[in-house]
C-alpha cells in the first residue's frame, strides 16, 4: 500500500466544472483514466503510487453527489480542454498518462492533441479507433445484460479482481445507490463513445512525441487484438506488448506480467 | 369526453413462440417477415384507422417507433397523412393525433415542424401535435444518440419547433444540438400559435410538472390498465395540478386502454384470448428491460427510486409470459360484453378524472376482420354511454384541435 488516497477538487471551463481527482503516492506524477464504469481504486493504482504521484480524475458526472456535472463537458473536445486545464491547474510538469479503455482513448488523445502535455504514454485496451473488420461492441454491452458484460471485460470471470470490480453490496438502500451510480457513470462516459468511440484519434494520434507502450490482451472481446497493432503502427516509436491469456481488463486478467511490463516501460 | 382509436403497426404473422427467440425491437429479425403479409399487415392498420374514422371516433392517433416487429411505424406521419386527407375528402370531422414524432431522438427537428404543419394543413386545423422524448431503445440504439443528452435534445427540440411554428419573420437558431441561419418554414400549422400539444408519459414528476406548467395534456401511455400503477400516477397529477393552480378539468388528462368487445364475456374470451397473449408476449414482452434505459436515459435519483419503489409493480416485468387470466384481471386489456367493457371503463375514467380516452383494438395477430368487429361494437355501444360522461360538469375542452372555427372562417 502506498498510503492514504486523497481528496481534491479543481474548478476547470472559467469555473462551470469542478473535477474531482484522488490523489496518493509520492514521486514522478502520472494521470489515471479510468474506463467506462468510473474511477475505482485498484491494486494497480497501490503499485504505480509507490513510485509516483498518482493524479486519477473522475470523469465529469462519475463523483458520486454531483451528476449533473456532465451537462457542463457539453463535447468530447471540452473535456480534453479541461484535462489540459487540470495539468495546469495542478501545476504538474509533464506528468506520465496512463488511461485504460475509455480512459486509454482519453490519454492518447491528450498525447496526441497537446504534444508538449506529457511526459510518456501507456494505453491498457484504448478505445478510440474503429476497424471495419473487427467491430468493437460497446453498444451490445452497454446496453445488455449487466451480467454479461463480464464476459466483454474478462478472459478469467470468475478471477478475485474481476469479481471485486463487479460486486454490489449486499444491503437493499446501498445497493440501489451503488447500481444507479454505476449506470450513471457509464452514461456519463458513453456521452463520449456512442455508439462508436471514434472522433478521429486516429488522424491525430501521429502527432504524439513521447514515448508510449500500448499494452493488449490476445482475448480482449469488446476491443479487439488486431487494435493494438493500429495504435503501434500510428504512434511512431511505440512499444506494443500483447499478453496470452488476457482479455480487456489486462491488470485483472494477468496482474503480474502487465505489471512487469508498465513497471519496465516506466523505469525507462 | 373524447374517444380516439389507437393503433399500432404490428406484424400480425409472427412464428408462434417468437418471443423465445428473439427481442421485438433492435434486432428483431427480418427473415421471419413473408413481404406479402407484410403488406397485408401494413395496410391493414391504415384500412381500420379509416373504418375507426367513419365508426364515429372522435379521433385517430398513431405512434412512432424503428427497428421494431409490435409497431412498424418508423414515421407515424405518413400514416396520419393517409387517414388524414382520406378523412377530409369523406369529409369526416376526425382528430388526427400523432402521439408522436420523438424529440429527443430526431435529428431533423425541422422536419417534424414542417410535417406536423402539413398534416395540420391537410386535415383542415385537425392535428393534436404529440411531443414524446422517445423511448430508450428508439433514441439511444436505433438512433444511437447518447442517452445522456436525450432530455436535452428533446427540450430544445421543442424549443425551435413552437418558435418555428409560430415566428412570423425567418430566424437563425444557434442551440447546443442544432444550428440554422435562417428557420422559415413552409407551411404553417393552421391553428396559430400551434395545435393542441399532448405529451406522452410514464409519469415522472418531473413530466408531470413540465405538462402542468406549459398547459398541455398528459397521455399516460402505461400499457398497465388503470389498476396497477394507475392510481399512483393520476394521483400524483392532480395533486401536482392543484398545487401549480391548475383546474382539475379532465381533458388535461389521457389514458391508453386496450380493449376488446363481443357480443358477450364468453365470445370475447374465445375470440379475443389468444391474440392478446400473443400480443403481450411477442411485443411488449419481448422487450429487453435494458432496452428501455440505457444508462444515461434516466438520472441516478430515478434509478435508485425505480429500485427501491415500493408502489404496484406494473405487468411489463410479466409480459412475455402473460396469460389471458392475467391480463384481464388486471385490467391490462379489458375483455367482453359491450356491457361489461362499458361499465369497466365508465368506473375508473370518472375516478381518474380522464377527459381523453384513446382505445387500442387491435392486437398483435388479430386479422382486420376481428379488429373490424372489435371498433364497430365499441363505437356503436360502447361510446355512446362513455362520450357524455363529463357534461354535467361543464368543463371546457382546450385540448382539441379548432377545426370547426378555422374551416368557418376561410
Amino acid at each position: 500500500m502506498a498510503g492514504a488516497v486523497r481528496d481534491e477538487t479543481v474548478e476547470v471551463c472559467d469555473s462551470r466544472l469542478r473535477l474531482h481527482v484522488k490523489i496518493a503516492g509520492d514521486g514522478p506524477p502520472l494521470l489515471f483514466f479510468h474506463p467506462l464504469s468510473g474511477l475505482a481504486w485498484s491494486p494497480l493504482l497501490d503499485r504505480l503510487a509507490e513510485r509516483h504521484t498518482v493524479y486519477a480524475p473522475e470523469h465529469p458526472g462519475t463523483s458520486p453527489g454531483d451528476p449533473q456535472a456532465i451537462r457542463e463537458v457539453q463535447t468530447y473536445w471540452e473535456l480534453l480542454l479541461s484535462y489540459e486545464e487540470l495539468v495546469s491547474k495542478l501545476g504538474l510538469e509533464r506528468p506520465v498518462g496512463l488511461g485504460q479503455s475509455f480512459g486509454g482513448m482519453v490519454a492518447a488523445d491528450l498525447a496526441a492533441s497537446f504534444p508538449q502535455l506529457l511526459s510518456s504514454l501507456v494505453l491498457l485496451s484504448p478505445l478510440g479507433l474503429w476497424l471495419d473488420d473487427a467491430p468493437i461492441p460497446l453498444m451490445e454491452m452497454v446496453s445488455g445484460l449487466p451480467a454479461d458484460v463480464p464476459t466483454y471485460l474478462y478472459a478469467h470471470p470468475d478471477s478475485e479482481a474481476a469479481r471485486a470490480a463487479q460486486a454490489i453490496p449486499a444491503d437493499p438502500a446501498q445497493q440501489a445507490k451503488a447500481i444507479a451510480q454505476a449506470t450513471w457513470n457509464v452514461g456519463c462516459t458513453t456521452k463520449f463513445a456512442w455508439p462508436i468511440a471514434d472522433h478521429g484519434l486516429g488522424r491525430r494520434l501521429h502527432r504524439v512525441q513521447v514515448p508510449a507502450l500500448i499494452v493488449w490482451g490476445r482475448e480482449d472481446a469488446l476491443v479487439p487484438v488486431g487494435y493494438a497493432k493500429e495504435f503501434g503502427r500510428r504512434i511512431a516509436g511505440s512499444r506494443v506488448e500483447v499478453l496470452d491469456d488476457c482479455g480487456h481488463v489486462v491488470q485483472a486478467d494477468q496482474p503480474e506480467r502487465s505489471w512487469t511490463a508498465i513497471s519496465r516501460f516506466l523505469a525507462g | 369526453m373524447k374517444v380516439s382509436l389507437f393503433e399500432q403497426v404490428p406484424y400480425r404473422y409472427l412464428p408462434e413462440g417468437f418471443e423465445n427467440q428473439h427481442t421485438s425491437v433492435v434486432t428483431a429479425p427480418y427473415q421471419v417477415v413473408e413481404p406479402a403479409r407484410m403488406t397485408e399487415s401494413l395496410f391493414s392498420a391504415y384500412a381500420e384507422l379509416m373504418h375507426g374514422a367513419r365508426a364515429g371516433f372522435d379521433g385517430i392517433c398513431v405512434t412512432e417507433h424503428s427497428q421494431s416487429s409490435y409497431d412498424i411505424s418508423p414515421n407515424p406521419t405518413l400514416l396520419a397523412s393517409a387517414v388524414a386527407c382520406a378523412a377530409r375528402a369523406e369529409q369526416l370531422d376526425v382528430a388526427i393525433t400523432v402521439l408522436g414524432r420523438s424529440l429527443g431522438k430526431t435529428r431533423e427537428p425541422l422536419k417534424i415542424a414542417e410535417e406536423y404543419a402539413l398534416l395540420d394543413c391537410v386535415s383542415g386545423g385537425r392535428l393534436i401535435a404529440g411531443f414524446p422524448v422517445g423511448l430508450s431503445y428508439d433514441a439511444n440504439l436505433n438512433a444511437s444518440l447518447p442517452a445522456v443528452e436525450t432530455r436535452e435534445r428533446y427540450r430544445e427540440h421543442r424549443e425551435l419547433i413552437l418558435k418555428a411554428w409560430s415566428e412570423p419573420r425567418p430566424f437563425p437558431w444557434n442551440g447546443r444540438f442544432e444550428k440554422y441561419g435562417q428557420v422559415n418554414i413552409w407551411p404553417r400549422p393552421v391553428q396559430q400559435p400551434h395545435p393542441p400539444i399532448w405529451i406522452p408519459g410514464t409519469g415522472s414528476p418531473g413530466t408531470l410538472r413540465d405538462i402542468l406548467q406549459h398547459d398541455y395534456v398528459f397521455v399516460y401511455l402505461s400499457w398497465d390498465g388503470p389498476k396497477l400503477t394507475g392510481r399512483q400516477v393520476f394521483d400524483r397529477y392532480w395533486e401536482l395540478a392543484d398545487e401549480l393552480g391548475r383546474d382539475r378539468n379532465p381533458y388535461r388528462l389521457a389514458f391508453l386502454q386496450v380493449i376488446a368487445v363481443s357480443e358477450t364475456d364468453e365470445r370475447a374470451e374465445r375470440e379475443y384470448a389468444r391474440h392478446l397473449e400473443a400480443h403481450y408476449r411477442s411485443g411488449l414482452g419481448a422487450i429487453p428491460h435494458t432496452a428501455m434505459a440505457v444508462p444515461g436515459y434516466a438520472e441516478p435519483a430515478a434509478i435508485e427510486g425505480m429500485l427501491r419503489s415500493t408502489g404496484p409493480a406494473g405487468m411489463l416485468s410479466r409480459m412475455k409470459t402473460a396469460t389471458y387470466a392475467e391480463i384481464v384481471d388486471s385490467q391490462v386489456a379489458i375483455v367482453g360484453s359491450p356491457a361489461t367493457v362499458a361499465d369497466q371503463i365508465e368506473a375508473f375514467v370518472r375516478e381518474f378524472r380522464i377527459g381523453n380516452l384513446l382505445v387500442m383494438l387491435q392486437n398483435g395477430s388479430m386479422p382486420r376482420d376481428l379488429t373490424e368487429k372489435n371498433i364497430s361494437l365499441f363505437a356503436e355501444e360502447v361510446l355512446p354511454r362513455l362520450r357524455p360522461v363529463w357534461d354535467a360538469e361543464g368543463w371546457e375542452n382546450h385540448w382539441w384541435p379548432r377545426a370547426a372555427a378555422i374551416e368557418g372562417a376561410v
